[in-house]
């Protein structure tokens, strides 16, 4: 396979070629299965495997160390969300334990110039599946959900990402 | 100055890739052999370490020394675990290694999707770039 | 430089010798409000931080005490589960006093015996011929390093990461053992070494090496 592709600046590719090619990709699914549902399980797990890829290219880029307590995770999300979307989220809404946080914006390549249909579509659940995605990587376990979203309606768009546990690093076998 | 060999593990302890520049003795067992018994020995110097650092470690293990060789060991936050081996006058490797991760595993690894996460890496431009690079390194002098 | 402990193993890989010289005590006691914003967890018969690490509270410490009362396994002394303790709004506010787990003696006897197959193994998967175990080891928070002897006992020093000269001091620890330890009559091989003057001389000879270096041993 060719590689000439990663010398292209990726800050100069057209961010409308992405709008487009998401676009395109939701509304073949949505024709292909019918069920709105299905499309946005899909969509999510499309999500979570680009999450699992992300993660390495965020860590070697930026040189992050381990999160140790949830405010620092939310602030490496934001931080991906300007890297990758060139788009800076604001973290609210923080649980009073310090588990859960809301990431808000108003605006959004990935959902530029969308009408939605009436028929409970997540637009953009790929979102919360690569975050999902990434963090699982960095043995977190978290829960992720759109509390409101601009395309239906709201004012802002708003997600919710909660800590669910940490996950146990592998034993190889043979070890207790 | 030499490199000896490299190995790069997953968080499940599978062995992705193994190069090696200048070897001079094999282990004798099959290359899966060795990998998990090298995989092995890593997780147990990880909870060796953190049982018997007396502050809380953050990076933990990262190099061990013996007469012949020194073993350097780079854990990414998201478990991978580049391995080298070098002689003992070798330095900046910890460097070399994020390099190699940076500039190498996620470029021709991760971005590549033919390329399965937790499955070995048979890339041949993976292999190609990782020789190259290491041999334009200034710690690798072929040992002739 | 400071050295934090010395570790003696005899050639069957147990621990003949242990001191701690100067390992910090790392706790911190803070009053919480409801709901607890540490994330706890139960493992190894410890009560640990899982996540949510603060004010000098990090992931791995264990709980050490609820309101003053020590904690052992996941009870407190007055023998209420700790987990439920935290769950209930009326018990706040609470002051719970956490820290870095310091190694029992059981657990360094474990900790000898899991370093015998690590030396063993560094050894095997060496890519050159003819090469010894693990001289040192380092990670961020200190440096080990071994210096076995023909016999086959090993002395152990962990120091913090800069130190330079361990093999001078742990060359220094194996002449106080050869004559302390082991010219001893009443010390018999293999077996824990308890001997007082031993003790004292190590503890010279580790004042000397933190205040003076190693310069001149």
């Amino acid at each position: 396979m060719s590689r000439q592709t990663s010398r292209l600046d990726a800050k100069k590719v057209n961010s409308e070629l992405l709008t487009l090619t998401y676009g395109a990709l939701v509304s073949q699914m949505l024709k292909e299965t019918e069920n709105s549902e299905d499309v946005n399980k899909q969509l999510e797990r499309i999500g979570y495997n680009m999450g699992v890829r992300l993660i390495e290219d965020f860590l070697a880029r930026t040189t992050s160390t381990r999160c140790l307590e949830m405010r620092e995770t939310a602030d490496k999300i934001q931080q991906a969300f300007r890297l990758y979307l060139n788009m800076q989220p604001t973290v609210t809404s923080w649980s009073s334990a310090g588990d859960e946080f809301s990431l808000v914006w108003d605006q959004c390549p990935l959902s530029e110039w969308v009408e939605m249909p009436n028929n409970g579509l997540k637009y953009c659940a790929l979102i919360p599946g690569a975050i999902r995605g990434a963090l699982q990587m960095v043995q977190l376990d978290v829960q992720c959900w759109f509390v409101q979203d601009q395309l239906k309606g709201d004012a802002v768009t708003e997600l919710r990402v909660k800590y669910i546990k940490r996950l146990e690093d592998a034993v190889p076998a043979g070890e207790d | 100055m030499t490199i000896h060999n490299l190995y790069i593990f997953d968080r499940y302890g599978s062995l992705l890739y193994y190069g090696e520049w200048n070897r001079s003795k094999q282990s004798g067992m099959s290359r899966e052999e060795e990998g998990k018994l090298m995989y092995g020995m890593l997780f147990s110097i990880k909870s060796f370490v953190a049982k018997i650092s007396p502050l809380d470690p953050k990076d933990g293990f990262m190099h061990y020394k013996t007469t012949k060789y020194t073993l350097h060991c780079l854990e990414t936050p998201s478990g991978l675990k580049f391995v080298m081996n070098t002689d003992n006058q070798a330095q900046g490797v910890r460097e070399l290694l994020k390099r190699i991760y940076g500039e190498i595993y996620v470029k021709y690894a991760i971005r590549n999707p033919m390329c399965g996460i937790g499955e070995p890496i048979i890339s041949e431009i993976f292999k190609n770039k990782l020789d190259a690079f290491i041999k334009q390194t200034p710690i690798h002098v072929r040992a002739s | 430089m400071v050295i934090y402990g010395v570790y003696i193993v005899s050639k069957s890989g147990g621990l003949i010798f242990n001191y701690d010289h100067n390992i910090p005590r790392v706790e911190t006691e803070k009053t919480f409000g409801y709901p607890l914003d540490i994330k706890l967890q139960y493992e190894n018969k410890k009560v640990v931080v899982a996540f949510g690490q603060r004010d000098g509270i990090n992931v791995g410490h264990v709980l050490l005490s609820v309101n003053g009362s020590p904690v052992t396994g996941r009870t407190t002394e007055d023998g209420r589960d700790v987990f439920e303790v935290v769950e209930i709004k009326e018990n706040y506010p609470l002051s719970l006093k956490f820290g870095r787990a310091r190694a029992t003696t059981n657990e360094k006897i474990v900790l000898a015996s899991m370093f015998y197959p690590l030396f063993a193994l560094a050894s095997q998967l060496s890519p050159v011929p003819k090469c010894s175990g693990i001289e040192s080891l380092t990670a961020d928070t200190f440096k080990l390093s071994c210096f076995q002897t023909l016999t086959g006992v090993k002395f152990i020093i962990v120091t913090d990461p800069n130190m330079q000269g361990s093999e001078v001091v742990l060359k220094r620890i194996y002449e106080l053992y050869s004559d302390y330890a082991l010219k001893n009559p009443f010390y018999s091989l293999e077996m824990p070494i308890r001997c007082e003057l031993f003790d004292t001389s190590l503890h010279t000879l580790l004042e000397l090496v933190e205040k003076s270096g190693t310069g001149n041993l």
